[in-house]
């Protein structure tokens, strides 16, 4: 056995060299490695802490106690499809004798569940989700990829390519007439390879089907499932009596649906990583002051009356109070505020917050759930569940598989009487065959899958594809200021090239922002920045130094201004630093005026400094002074009055706004529960993604509607044309793939209706 | 015609060799992850 160590944080394990000590670690370490950060793991010079293990079965998985003696945990239950999965599977747990109350985010994959202590436990319900055929997880562990589906996907691949290769030969065969004896072998082994492919690789479109027919629901697996029952049941009958078979449909048909269904499933989840990855920002470890000295202990192990030490660049664990220290804390997460704010013995500071410089010791008065952040967090995620919107087709889906049902009905009764049941059986078989609505299920994933990529590919990830479609109705953009509009962090508005190179040398190795702000203006500027001696920085006083053999100090000059200082105090220089304006954001405004979308600038901030920066960015509109319920409440008005509302925002604050609106836009490196309360995030230093969200949704939209008229054209016509009988294997064979061929050309347009748009 | 009860057996074992590689490769996780290993290979 090798002895190796756990690749995230260091503990001894056994087994191969890349092994785990456990989940906690591997979701953590496969963050890192999603978020593009391998190289974390390569120059760190220290193990990472070791985060929260929910590891050892669903026993060891930690319950919450409410208040009346109940559980609660919240859970992520994979493999849900669609709204009737959902469906399912809270019914199913609310039957559950003891559960009262269990509740399934489509969007975000989140079981809540309650019950009744004693009466059931974590085991039996996590088994009961199991036994539906949905994957329950504990939230923290990342899933792996379905391989499930590539694999069905690989064989279902192979299967229908000698399956067509097969019949090819059967229907020349036709033409130029075949020995017997070939044809039975051809149509064996046709029947020998489509088994796996009708029995296995079509699974999940029955157990869909069975899940939805179990809820009394019709949606796009029925159908589905319906044809792929015929086709092969057909083709099992007929090939023992030596008649054709569809069999080569089935293959394609089955193929082609779990292509889109993986391309879907893909989009999806890249997505929810990227969303996860960003908001990745509750700290996993703290300092925690004993008797015998200072002790580095998971976040979750940190007890109310604990002291914890907090040193610059540090983000804070848990709610408590400043008994030693001072330093400046930025509470960007839940105020929204770029500007650090000055704390000292006896400020409160909150989970969440970053010490940017100085060093505090902190008594805790908050933990986990008590906290200020999980528990704006909690009302922002309840808050912010709309429920699922059936696409389309799924729409359709019902309608269709009746429609269908009745003229194969009628056809099968038309045909008995008009001549009998031996030619009724085909024709009926022949109608089912080809109303199996391949193309129809293929347009949504497809073009949604083409719409999300191509967003994406632009700095904005949507986490579901109703998200995407609903920006095309927006017509009212409202967007927040700081970290929204503008960068959300300090910038040199002015200073001299020969201040700033002072200034830079002596801040060279700070992590303050301002700090950062000046060597960054520096380096923009091409300014090489000289040697600085004897640097020494006071924590919320300033920086002084020696540079070119004379001594500078730093100090700040009022709100935006620090003062470069001669030895006796003289001001030198003088660097100006403001949050300034997205340099994308005027050219935003403006291509979303030209659309004829108002945007509105709606802030916290008092109305003079709003004024200043809409006017800046072209924004004519401006509602300032709002509080975060106030921001809601403006949009809820708007939506009241006709309007559909787009809001961008990126604090905690914006919370409330961003569950609100009918499409809600949280930006990158901001608070992780707006992340997750958004249904798309700008993953760029950017707000012009936005554009790219409108375009892409005009052209999935564009395409998607095409793709099912296309789709319901083509099988109201194949059906017609099977009713009267003349649709035998070959034309079903060649019907099919053009249809379906179609509906995936029109996908590859989402790209290029984008393209088109972007120059125009 | 006669080569065909020959041929098909055999062109369809050769075909499924590789089904069953890319099965076992799928199984493995080779697929899981398309996205790391080519950006990985730029940090070194």
């Amino acid at each position: 056995m090798v002895r190796a160590r756990c690749p995230h944080c260091g503990t001894p394990v056994e087994g191969a060299t890349d092994a785990f000590c456990c989940a906690g670690c591997e979701t953590a370490y496969d963050i890192i490695h999603g978020a593009g950060l391998a190289r974390y793991y390569e120059e760190r010079s220290e193990f990472a802490p070791r985060p929260e293990p929910v590891a050892g079965g669903w026993a060891a998985v930690p319950v919450d106690t409410l208040p009346g003696g109940l559980c609660e945990v919240r859970l992520r239950v994979e493999g849900l499809r669609c709204a009737s999965c959902v469906w399912v599977v809270e019914r199913v747990l609310e039957a559950t004798p003891g559960v009262t109350h269990a509740q399934v985010s489509y969007a975000t994959g989140r079981a809540t569940l309650r019950w009744q202590t004693g009466s059931t436990d974590l085991p039996r319900l996590a088994q009961r989700i199991a036994a539906l055929g949905y994957t329950p997880r504990a939230l923290g562990v990342e899933a792996r990829p379905d391989r499930g589906l590539l694999l069905r996907l690989g064989v279902a691949s192979f299967a229908a390519m000698n399956l067509m290769l097969l019949h090819a030969s059967i229907y020349t065969g036709w033409i130029d007439t075949m020995e017997p004896r070939f044809l039975a072998l051809f149509q064996w082994t046709a029947l020998i390879l489509a088994t796996p492919v009708a029995l296995w690789c079509a699974s999940p479109f029955f157990a869909g089907a069975v899940s939805g027919l179990r809820a009394g629901v019709l949606h796009m697996d029925v159908p589905i499932a319906l044809g792929v029952a015929i086709m092969y049941g057909h083709g099992v009958v007929t090939t023992i009596r030596g008649h054709e078979t569809y069999l080569d449909s089935l293959g394609m048909l089955v193929a082609l649906l779990l292509a889109g269904r993986m391309l879907e499933a893909r989009g999806r989840r890249r997505a929810a990583e990227a969303a996860v990855s960003l908001a990745a920002s509750v700290p996993h470890a703290a300092r925690r002051v004993t008797a015998d000295g200072v002790e580095t202990v998971p976040a979750s192990a940190i007890a109310v009356g604990d002291t914890i030490d907090v040193a610059a660049g540090e983000e804070v664990a848990a709610d408590g109070v400043v008994v030693r220290g001072r330093g400046h804390l930025k509470r960007a997460l839940l105020t929204g505020e770029a500007e650090p704010v000055e704390v000292e013995t006896g400020d409160r500071v909150e989970a969440g917050t970053v010490l940017v410089d100085g060093n505090v010791s902190v008594r805790v008065l908050a933990v986990g759930k008590d906290t200020v952040l999980r528990r704006m967090a909690a009302q922002l995620e309840s808050a912010a569940d709309r429920g699922v919107k059936p696409t389309t087709a799924d729409r359709i889906a019902p309608l269709f598989t009746a429609a269908t049902l009745l003229v194969a009905a009628l056809t099968f009764a038309g045909w008995t009487i008009a001549d009998d049941v031996s030619r009724a059986i085909p024709i009926t078989v022949a109608v089912l065959v080809v109303a199996c609505p391949c193309a129809l299920a293929l347009s949504h994933p497809l073009s949604a899958a083409a719409g999300l990529g191509a967003a994406a590919r632009r700095g904005l990830l949507f986490r579901s594809s109703d998200a995407l479609l609903d920006m095309s109705t927006v017509d009212t953009v409202m967007l927040d200021k700081t970290g929204t509009i503008t960068a959300g962090e300090m910038q040199v508005t002015d200073a001299a090239d020969d201040v700033l190179r002072i200034a830079a040398a002596l801040e060279r190795n700070s992590i303050h922002p301002i700090a950062r702000a000046i060597v960054r203006e520096c380096a923009e500027r091409g300014i090489a920045l000289p040697f600085a001696s004897d640097v020494r920085e006071t924590p919320g006083v300033g920086i002084e130094g020696v540079v070119g053999g004379h001594a500078w100090s730093l100090r700040s000059g009022g709100p935006g201004i620090v003062n470069l200082l001669y030895p006796d105090g003289r001001v030198a220089g003088q660097i100006r630093l403001a949050d300034g304006l997205r340099a994308d954001a005027p050219a935003t405004v403006h291509a979303l005026h030209a659309r004829g979308v108002n945007v509105v600038l709606l802030t916290g901030d008092h109305e003079v400094a709003a004024r200043r920066m809409a006017a800046a960015a072209a924004i004519d509109v401006v509602l300032a002074d709002c509080d975060p319920e106030k921001k809601a409440e403006y949009i809820r008005d708007a939506r009241g009055r006709g309007r559909t509302v787009l809001y961008a925002g990126d604090g905690l604050n914006d919370g409330p706004a961003l569950a609100a609106a009918d499409v809600g836009i949280a930006m990158a490196g901001g608070a992780a529960s707006s992340v997750l309360v958004a249904d798309g995030v700008i993953s760029s230093s950017a707000i012009a993604p936005i554009l790219a969200g409108f375009r892409a949704a005009d052209a999935c939209r564009q395409v998607i509607r095409a793709n099912v008229r296309r789709s319901v054209v083509y099988n109201i016509s194949a059906v017609a044309a099977a009713a009267a009988g003349l649709v035998n294997p070959l034309v079903a064979a060649v019907l099919m793939p053009i249809s379906s061929g179609l509906v995936i050309r029109g996908a590859f347009r989402v790209e290029r209706l984008m393209r088109a748009a972007e120059e125009a | 015609m006669n080569a065909i009860a020959f041929l098909l057996p055999l062109a369809l074992l050769l075909g499924g060799l590789f089904a069953v590689m890319f099965v076992i490769a799928a199984a493995r996780g080779q697929f899981d992850d398309l996205d790391d290993p080519p950006q990985r290979i730029l940090h070194d």
